[in-house]
């Protein structure tokens, strides 16, 4: 006990002089659970991402020779009932899933910025209009409108782009709202006043003198996303409204699961997408709560 | 209060109109004839087609189309699913129990674990348990459902065979026994689980929050002071501060417990909506789609208006603000 409080003083009085950012570097630096999972999540990244260099075989080739085969020396994780190899596809997978997973984010976030930001800057009429439209949003059940969505246009666009899109429109309300609560907080300071009053633009308050200072909670806000997105991507694809099927993802190797006998008896196709699923997930939500205890000016660790 | 309460009531009809007026653009983008099911399929001879599609009123503009849906939706009139043949009331009125009872059963597991594990995390915080408990939270809160319910099945109904891993009920057995509805239960609990184990581990990490919060206001002092029992101020002063916010949760419980029922029954293949729905859009069957479509959607509105109605009941605040 009283080593704790002698380090926390020691870290309070080294953080007097350094900038709020570097406060929460410092603290996310010594958080042990958020740096392993950042590595875990990185390691994950890079190699799904550099898939076509580490294997060379062909995910989508069909192979009648080597179907259902157990893990050996020569397919790490065995083969699928198309005796396709599990590792490679893995790998595949996890490229589609994590690029699923970020461009969702990334347009979630860039909407819900620009609603909530626009809504909670401007406030009177154009705040009630942005905001009855959220909720209008949020009121729709998420992934009864996705399924019903994917299935209208499937077959029209590309099935990833159309995918994406699908998910991106029905769950930015969340990040709506809450970035228009911090803007409304926020805008209520002296320097906003101050900058408006010598003329600056609307557009030039918000994106050069509000946003960075909501930009903690943005961060934080999109790391759960980041989560829950590839658990909506690979959810969908597991009930086949997802990813289209001729493209692995996590979701579409853990649909095989759906046959009794594989699930039963072939664990090695379905368990490696499962397990890496539930570890990207833990690791993503470690981060996010590291990132949150960093940006947290009362937390003391 | 109740001024408050029926203006959120009305406050939902118009998106209600809303939804309604997108679920029926939606059903009408979809490929093929979204209301039909009274064109004989095998009769293909286009003079045919032309005129029961005018007698059926596909030709009428698309606003007379969709009053006429909402109108013979208001009375009742859900149409007839395109695959089964049978009225869509028929098919839902079939499914709609057991879905009932898995959201039943799973708010009632959901409620008796959080409950059971947040009180115990908040009155012994930082200990071995404490830590045991988050631990499990943490999974609940990553794990997705459906990766949950593949284990599930795996371990428990593949290796061990402790439960069922398919249906509502042993079909040879006699309604109304008693061995019925031990079957019932008996096939109900693991999905009811897997659905709950979200809300279970968000309910446990808030109470125990809570909990431990409360335990260090004033008026726990003041109650120690005069000598209460610890286990009297943590059962009645603690409890009742604590429980009240959580009440909130109930109506987004609704709103989860639908999604969760599509993934949670179509791997469990459990008879109810969520299968129901799933097995619609796959078939094309679009009436039934968007009964489905539009129940779900008015649950989840509802869902949302019981919880904005239970904040205000909790904070008068709120019902005075807006």
């Amino acid at each position: 006990m009283v080593n704790v409080t002698a380090d926390s003083n020691k870290s309070q009085e080294k953080t007097i002089n350094m900038s709020p950012w570097a406060i929460a570097r410092r603290k996310f630096l010594r958080n042990k659970l958020a740096m392993i999972s950042s590595f875990f999540l990185l390691t994950v990244i890079i190699i799904s991402f550099l898939a076509p260099f580490i294997t060379t075989a062909d995910i989508s080739k069909v192979n009648i020779m080597q179907m259902t085969l157990e893990p050996s020396g020569d397919h790490w994780l065995g083969t699928d009932k198309s005796g396709r190899d599990v590792f490679t596809r893995l790998l595949y997978g996890g490229r589609v899933s994590l690029l699923v997973g970020m461009a969702c984010t990334a347009l979630v976030v860039l909407f819900g910025t620009i609603v909530g930001s626009i809504a909670g800057f401007y406030g009177g009429i154009v705040d009630s209009a942005l905001m009855r439209f959220t909720d209008f949003v949020l009121n729709f059940p998420f992934l009864v409108f996705v399924i019903v969505l994917s299935a209208i246009f499937r077959g029209y666009v590309d099935g990833l782009t159309i995918l994406i899109v699908v998910i991106s429109l029905l769950s930015w309300g969340g990040v709506a709202r809450i970035v228009r609560s911090k803007i409304l907080a926020e805008k209520e300071n002296e320097y906003i006043l101050a900058s408006v009053s010598i003329g600056c633009k609307p557009s030039k308050v918000i994106i050069k003198h509000l946003l960075p200072n909501v930009l903690s909670t943005i961060i934080v806000q999109s790391t759960i996303l980041f989560a829950g997105l590839i658990v909506a991507e690979s959810g969908l694809s597991y009930l086949g409204f997802g990813v289209p099927q001729t493209i692995p993802s996590w979701g579409n190797m853990l649909s095989a699961s759906q046959e009794s006998d594989v699930l039963a008896n072939k664990p090695w196709i379905w368990m490696p997408p499962a397990i890496i699923l539930t570890i990207t997930i833990l690791s993503i939500n470690f981060i996010g709560e590291g990132l949150k205890d960093a940006f947290n000016p009362k937390s003391n660790r | 209060m109740l001024k408050y309460t029926i203006r959120r009531i009305i406050g939902m009809i118009p998106m209600l109109l809303l939804i309604s007026f997108v679920v029926f653009l939606l059903a009408k983008a979809m490929p093929g004839d979204s209301l039909s099911g009274e064109i004989d399929p095998n009769n293909t001879d286009p003079e045919y087609i032309e005129e029961m599609r005018e007698r059926l009123g596909y030709n009428d503009p698309i606003i007379v189309q969709y009053f006429r849906w909402v109108g013979g939706f208001t009375q009742g009139d859900f149409g007839k699913s395109t695959r089964y043949k049978v009225p869509v009331a028929d098919l839902v009125a079939e499914r709609i129990p057991n879905t009932i009872f898995l959201g039943v059963t799973s708010l009632v597991i959901t409620y008796i674990l959080a409950f059971a594990m947040g009180i115990y995390a908040g009155r012994k915080p930082y200990t071995f348990g404490d830590n045991i408990i988050g631990g499990l939270n943490y999974l609940g809160l990553a794990i997705p459902s459906f990766i949950a319910a593949v284990f599930a099945i795996y371990f428990f109904s593949f290796n061990l065979g402790w439960i069922p891993y398919s249906g509502s009920v042993d079909p040879t057995l006699q309604p109304g026994t008693f061995d019925y509805w031990l079957s019932r239960i008996h096939h109900v609990i693991m999905p009811a689980i897997v659905l709950g184990a979200l809300a279970t581990a968000s309910y446990t990490q808030f109470l125990r929050n809570d909990i431990i919060e409360n335990s260090r206001k004033d008026f726990v002092r003041t109650a120690r002071a005069k000598g209460t029992p610890t286990s009297k101020i943590y059962n009645v002063h603690i409890m009742r501060n604590s429980i009240i916010p959580l009440v909130t949760f109930l109506g987004f419980d609704i709103a989860t417990l639908i999604s969760g029922a599509i993934i949670t029954e179509t791997i469990f293949t459990y008879p109810g909506i969520g299968q129901l729905f799933l097995q619609s859009v796959t078939n094309r069957d679009y009436p039934t789609l968007m009964v489905i479509t539009m129940m779900l959607s008015t649950l989840t509105l509802v869902g949302n208006l019981i919880a904005d109605i239970l904040y205000g009941v909790v904070d008068p605040r709120i019902r005075l603000d807006s």
